[in-house]
């Protein structure tokens, strides 16, 4: 397979000023507990009003960075639209499950149902801009967006499309922060982002987002030129699989000037980023996870800055490392071509 | 040359047989697996038939050699003993062999058992074993489970794509054998009853008190239903290499989306249309071709209008022989796609078409009647199989007899 594509365009909605398309980042002073939020952009340029106010938290979140995306690739119809998601809409799951209960199963609102179904913002994509074209949603912690990506190299490459629309959402609530507190995803006690890397402590800063890429086989700028993904490696396998990821692009890890690392300050993974950071000791690193925090498609957001340093300069090839809670671990090269 | 794409191996799970060989003996015998459901608690279970695998959740696990493991979930259970029977049917006595894939689908994950306890977790006075299925909840978690078990590992990943999720796993794996990425997918998907599903459904008012009648005037909803599929795929050169048995080729998929409204298709069919059309291209067949259709068939008012239709376009006035087989499963949702695929594959190697049960009057928007009857020997090349779902995802897939 010829694995390699052309990223037109992006957009982000994370807890950053991301949707502007610039990437200044900016450490956030947390409060109460260790979790971060989205700043919402005004989606009234996008959903019409009566639409926008039916629609929960991440639909919006998903939908808008979507759109921004094809706006800043002045293309309206993708040829296939492919989205990855850990959580699919939390509010609308939770609200359902609450409801069920509230109201002794009786007299539902069927709302929250529809929209905690995992594909529905891929739906509301697709209605709204009128593609009738591939459509699919994986849901895999830290392999939803990796596989979406995937899936669009392959819809590149066997010609069914020449331009792909994929990205992630996830969102955090109050109670699903409290439900993953039960079983140590995050610090026990409120931890600022400053701090989060040096912190030597289980667990890491609850985060949230959604980042949308247009890959095209037309030549950009920017090129996605391969990706890797490891299920559960042991430390050894993590460090074989880099250097046959490498090696297949004829690269050495000198040449590397970009390692944009998914390390989150979890004492219990951070040797996985050890091993992976020591291979590129000349390389400018930059960690993204204080940024936007931990979720299972965090690594939209890290291939999403990943982008935004390499149009600034002067890198010209960077490696994305990313794992979720140690079992789905994934490599992504992305050059900056000189025309 | 992109390599052929075929199935190898198969193994199920569901309410009319706990292996293949059940299923297709009930298909034969013209016995539905509908009733009431002994495991869920709601209110609606004397009301609403469903389509239960006629196992508690204990008795699966000791089914699936996982006895007094309370984090595997009924939806990991029903899943195992699917993926178990397929490897097994395959001939794979260890997938550690070759790199692999392993494509799950999912609608709702190991919700079967978190909700039970979901307000336990959100207690903090409360503490105990059920703090083990937290993590069960999303749709990742059932795959993992089942990867561990098989030891599968090259490319582990779940679809969810509603109703579709299964077929398009299939999908998704033959693609990652045509493109050289493995030689062998394991795919399909896995769904058990929950109350969640349940109450969503009768809160959009499509589920039916009665056994559902799909492609029926007086039809009235769709009745749920749990099971699991899986299906072995693997490329032309590794099936020659280890002298595989061939059960059928999947030669043609198709995944086109509606984007006409969140939950209901386009009256003319338009998706549906498009991906049968588009799918049976890829295969090289012609609408003459085909012998049969495994219809999506819910028995939903929107549904069976809007598939008919498409039939009634794509094959004018020579539709082929078409049923649905949820009268006798349920609707099993992210496992739909994968056991009507089987039930396709079914029907090519014991050329045979299975009966759309609970039929009696024509719909009056259509000219077409579903197959009513059990045909024996009938020569059958290439089906069809649909799966359709809520965000306006279409997919159609064609599976055609091994010619050699």
């Amino acid at each position: 397979m010829k694995g390699k594509a052309y990223i037109r365009s992006c957009a982000a909605i994370s807890p950053q000023e991301s949707f502007s398309g610039d990437f200044a980042p900016q450490l956030l002073t947390l409060e109460g507990k260790s979790m971060m939020r989205v700043k919402e952009p005004d989606y009234s340029g996008f959903i019409p009003p009566n639409s926008l106010r039916r629609m929960s938290r991440v639909l919006k979140m998903g939908l808008v960075a979507a759109l921004q995306c094809l706006r800043n690739g002045n293309t309206a119809v993708p040829g296939a639209i492919i989205t990855g998601t850990g959580r699919g809409s939390l509010q609308d799951t939770e609200k359902f499950l609450h409801n069920i209960r509230d109201y002794a199963e009786t007299a539902l609102n069927p709302t929250p149902f529809i929209q905690s179904t995992y594909n529905s913002v891929n739906g509301l994509i697709a209605l709204q801009q009128q593609c009738t074209e591939y459509n699919n949603t994986f849901v895999h912690r830290g392999f939803s967006f990796e596989h979406a990506v995937l899936d669009a190299l392959m819809q590149l490459a066997e010609g069914n499309a020449a331009e792909v629309l994929a990205g992630a959402f996830d969102e955090i609530t109050d109670e699903h922060f409290y439900i993953k507190s039960r079983i140590g995803y995050w610090k026990n006690g409120l931890t600022q982002p400053a701090d989060l890397l040096a912190s030597a402590t289980n667990g890491s800063i609850a985060g949230e987002g959604s980042a949308f890429f247009l890959f095209t086989s037309q030549p950009a700028d920017i090129c996605l030129e391969g990706i890797k993904m490891i299920y559960k490696p042991s430390p050894e396998e993590l460090q074989q699989s880099l250097q046959t990821f490498l090696s297949s692009h004829n690269l050495a890890p000198e040449e590397i000037d970009l390692l944009v690392s998914g390390r989150n300050g979890d004492a219990q993974f951070n040797h996985f980023y050890d091993g992976v950071e020591k291979r590129f000791t000349d390389a400018k690193t930059f960690y993204f996870k204080p940024y936007c925090g931990e979720y299972d498609t965090a690594g939209a957001f890290g291939l999403w800055a990943a982008v935004k340093q390499l149009e600034q300069g002067p890198e010209k090839i960077a490696l994305l490392y990313n794992q979720f809670y140690g079992e789905q671990h994934t490599f992504m090269l992305v050059r900056r071509s000189v025309f | 040359m992109a390599e052929r794409v075929f199935i190898t191996g198969i193994g199920m799970i569901s309410a009319i047989g706990n292996n293949v060989e059940e299923n297709f003996r009930s298909l034969r015998a013209q016995q539905s697996g509908l009733g009431y459901t002994r495991y869920i608690n709601t209110i609606h279970q004397h009301v609403l038939p469903v389509g239960e695998v006629k196992l508690s959740t204990e008795e699966l696990a000791e089914l699936a050699g996982k006895p007094g493991s309370p984090e595997f979930t009924r939806t990991t259970l029903l899943g195992l003993v699917a993926m178990q029977e397929a490897l097994q049917s395959a001939g794979i006595a260890d997938p550690r062999e070759m790199p692999a894939a392993f494509i799950n689908a999912s609608t709702v994950g190991g919700m079967c058992d978190t909700e039970k306890v979901y307000f336990d977790i959100l207690d903090p006075e409360k503490e105990g074993t059920f703090l083990r299925y937290i993590d069960t909840l999303d749709c990742a978690d059932c795959t993992q489970r089942i990867a561990d078990e098989t030891g599968i590992r090259e490319y582990v990943t779940t679809i969810s794509t509603a109703c579709s999720s299964s077929a398009n796993a299939l999908m998704y794996g033959a693609r990652l054998i045509r493109q050289g990425l493995v030689q062998r997918a394991v795919c399909g998907g896995t769904e058990a009853l929950t109350r969640f599903t349940i109450n969503g459904f009768n809160s959009l008012k499509n589920t039916d008190k009665q056994f559902c009648r799909p492609f029926d005037q007086q039809r009235n909803g769709l009745n749920l239903g749990e099971g699991a599929a899986y299906l072995v795929l693997e490329s032309e050169s590794l099936v020659k290499a280890r002298k595989a048995r061939v059960l059928a080729e999947l030669t043609g998929w198709c995944n086109t989306n509606e984007a006409f409204h969140p939950t209901a298709p386009s009256p003319e069919g338009d998706g549906a249309f498009e991906a049968m059309r588009k799918a049976l291209a890829m295969s090289g067949r012609t609408t003459a071709d085909v012998q049969y259709v495994n219809v999506h068939g819910t028995a939903t008012l929107n549904n069976d209008a809007s598939e008919g239709k498409a039939l009634e376009r794509l094959f004018g006035d020579k539709v082929p022989k078409f049923s649905s087989t949820k009268p006798f499963t349920g609707h099993t949702l992210a496992a739909a796609g994968a056991v009507e695929a089987i039930y396709s594959v079914l029907a090519i190697n014991r050329q045979m078409i299975f009966p759309n049960l609970n039929f009696s009057e024509k719909m009056e928007e259509l000219g077409i009647t579903p197959e009513i009857k059990l045909l024996e020997e009938y020569p059958v090349r290439n089906v069809i199989s649909n799966s359709f779902g809520f965000g306006g995802n279409n997919a159609s897939l064609v599976f055609s007899k091994y010619e050699g």
